[in-house]
């Protein structure tokens, strides 16, 4: 007994800063949700309006943000899978090294990634460049940059090693001689990823979707540097806390955006559950 | 002398004893405390500053900051709303100086978020030209809250590579096939609004709008969105896409954006399209509660000295309000702006009130220009 309450004690610090800097906001802005703005000053009241506009006004947006986290997630994690496979599998002794470049990319700033791609995809940028020396096309393609795109190709780049990392450490559970014993038994390669490689990565492959899916829901960065005229939910929020001081509806368009994500990731989460071996 | 073994690596033990490392370290800590007291004999006021991109420098011409040992700690704004919701937002108390369009003081001195001026502090207020020291939007009650120091309208900029020779005299050119996908906006919705109620209303003050007005408005904003390649969230970003060839035009714009695209090495132009625009005329404001109060009064006289309005008017392309600064522009810079014809210039740029801070005689308020807006943004 008295050495359980000393254990209580010692978790008290982590529960406290777990109280502080999140429990205590989350519930915060849930209150604030249902409150009212009125000539820059927050009046506390109970109604659902700012609900009501967060879910009515932005259907386009939440369909555009979606559309591109889905997106962007699922290439993060085909590629993550790609990639980690082979650093598993045959990479050989050249994998701590191919393990270590995606580490590396981390290094590198946020906003200077976003801004080199400024730079690949611009009307006079390397690929452009690139697709006219070629003869590919005789004009520069606008629709390479400020557009979906171009947000979801800069956001991959950046999101990539989050996805290969948690397949790679969910694959290197997986013992070579599970695979060789199933390619005896006449199993194909398909059927070996099927069957062998997915179940046993599920969890990577799940937590590489559900980081890669929230960032992207979550960001309003990429949009405004590359995505030209789009705009993403994060975009609609970010002015509700600055430009118009309308804190409540951004809360209630937060609160809508998370209910959102979190059924996403349930959704895929129970659709992986799904993919059982033959 | 340091030696070096034969593997290369510098033998520290060889040339540094216990003893020899206490005196290190004792003239170290002395060396750190000298450094202390010199770097407090030193110390510089930092004035937190909400404006913006480009206006700090105007405060900076000259060696004022040096000699008083004031520094500028800019915040940059991509609208003037994000003034008000700045100082809102834990502002109060830690920002010094705002720099607000005209229309907004009134809202603020209401908000009892500004300080008034003291006059006496700022001699240089005398300088300024009468038409804007006058300006109904700064006193309120009778007492001064804002110091005007620059004003300018919102061009149309254009990439002359593109135009050639011909001049874009109307802003309905960005509806046109030619332009489709080779122009951007910035996201300033009153700005925004204010252009296409001149363009697509009849409103006889664009300001001043019924809910039909404003929705045609903001109809006419999606529509030309369709067209639209980029809409910026600031100016910076507006003039990085024309440097960058990105766009060749732009529906609304700010003169200093020509220097923003200079100094990235491309040359463009603006002009003010024959449907008119509108005009501003912006403001240091000293928040309620700054925490350095006389600083913050002498700054406001330093931007209206005629240095730091010569270089606001020469390098920045502004409009200035000091006389004595007027006089003193080379004839390039004073030619930009008809100052000795303000009637001239309300030809082609207007001084519109603030939209009506709440509803009035039909009249939509400024709550529901944002709302609207948002329609806009999500389109």
């Amino acid at each position: 007994m008295d050495r359980n309450w000393k254990q209580h004690l010692l978790m008290l610090p982590a529960f406290a800063v777990f109280v502080v800097f999140f429990v205590a906001p989350f519930i915060y802005f849930f209150v604030l949700s249902f409150w009212r703005v009125k000539l820059y000053k927050i009046s506390p009241d109970f109604s659902f309006v700012n609900y009501g506009k967060a879910i009515e006004r932005y259907v386009p947006i939440y369909q555009l943000t979606f559309s591109v986290a889905f997106a962007v997630a699922i290439t993060c994690v085909v590629l993550g899978i790609i990639y980690a496979g082979v650093v598993r599998f045959k990479a050989g002794r050249w994998a701590t090294l191919l393990t270590f470049i995606p580490l590396m990319t981390l290094f590198g700033g946020y906003l200077v990634k976003i801004y080199a791609w400024k730079t690949i995809l611009g009307i006079n940028g390397i690929l452009n460049g690139a697709l006219i020396r070629l003869g590919l096309t005789g004009e520069p393609l606008t629709a390479l940059f400020y557009s979906p795109f171009a947000v979801a190709i800069t956001l991959v780049y950046f999101l990539l090693p989050f996805a290969i990392l948690p397949i790679y450490a969910s694959m290197r559970s997986i013992e070579d001689i599970e695979l060789d014993a199933a390619r005896d038994l006449g199993a194909s390669p398909w059927r070996r990823f099927s069957d062998i490689i997915v179940p046993r990565c599920r969890p990577g492959i799940v937590s590489a979707f559900i980081i890669c899916f929230l960032l992207t829901v979550g960001d309003y960065v990429t949009p405004i540097l590359v995505g030209g005229k789009i705009s993403m939910i994060g975009n609609m929020i970010t002015p509700q806390f600055g430009q118009k001081f309308d804190w409540p509806l951004g809360a209630a368009m937060s609160f809508v955006t998370l209910t959102l994500s979190v059924g996403f990731v349930v959704a895929f989460s129970l659709a992986m559950r799904l993919w059982r071996p033959r | 002398m340091n030696t070096k073994n034969e593997t290369g690596l510098i033998r520290m033990r060889s040339f540094v004893s216990r003893r020899d490392m206490m005196k290190t370290m004792a003239l170290g800590t002395a060396g750190l405390a000298l450094t202390g007291t010199v770097a407090r004999a030193q110390s510089t006021t930092s004035i937190n500053m909400v404006c913006w991109q480009g206006y700090d420098d105007a405060f900076k011409a000259g060696s004022f900051m040096a000699d008083n040992g004031y520094e500028i700690n800019p915040t940059y704004i991509g609208s003037n709303d994000e003034i008000l919701t700045k100082i809102t937002a834990g502002g109060r108390g830690s920002i010094d100086i705002v720099t607000p369009y005209m229309g907004y003081v009134p809202l603020m001195v209401a908000a009892d978020m500004l300080e008034p001026i003291d006059e006496t502090s700022v001699p240089n207020l005398a300088n300024v030209l009468p038409v804007f020291r006058n300006d109904p939007n700064i006193v309120v009650d009778g007492k001064l809250y804002a110091a005007p120091f620059t004003w300018g309208a919102a061009p149309m900029l254009y990439d002359p590579e593109f135009f050639g020779s011909t001049v874009p005299s109307s802003w309905r050119i960005l509806e046109t096939p030619e332009l489709e996908g080779k122009f951007g906006f910035s996201d300033d919705p009153i700005g925004n609004i204010t252009i296409a109620a001149i363009l697509a209303t009849d409103a006889t003050v664009a300001t001043e709008l019924t809910e039909a007005q404003l929705k045609d408005a903001i109809d006419y904003l999606i529509m030309l969105k369709g067209k639209a390649r980029l809409v910026a969230t600031s100016w910076g970003e507006l003039a990085d896409a024309m440097a960058r060839g990105e766009i060749v035009a732009t529906f609304s714009g700010w003169e200093t954006m020509k220097k923003f695209v200079a100094d990235k090495g491309k040359n463009v132009e603006f002009t003010y399209p024959e449907e008119g625009t509108f005009a501003w005329l912006d403001n240091v404001c000293i928040v309620k509660g700054a925490p350095n109060l006389e600083a913050d009064l002498k700054m406001a006289n330093h931007v209206l000295s005629v240095e730091s309005q010569r270089m606001v008017g020469e390098e920045m392309l502004q409009g200035i309000v000091s006389q004595k600064a007027i006089d003193a522009l080379s004839p390039s810079a004073a030619a930009l702006y008809p100052y000795e014809d303000m009637t001239a210039f309300g030809r082609s740029a207007t001084f519109f009130p603030f939209p009506p801070l709440e509803e009035r005689d039909g009249l939509v308020s400024i709550g529901r220009w944002n709302e609207e807006y948002e329609r806009f943004k999500s389109a």
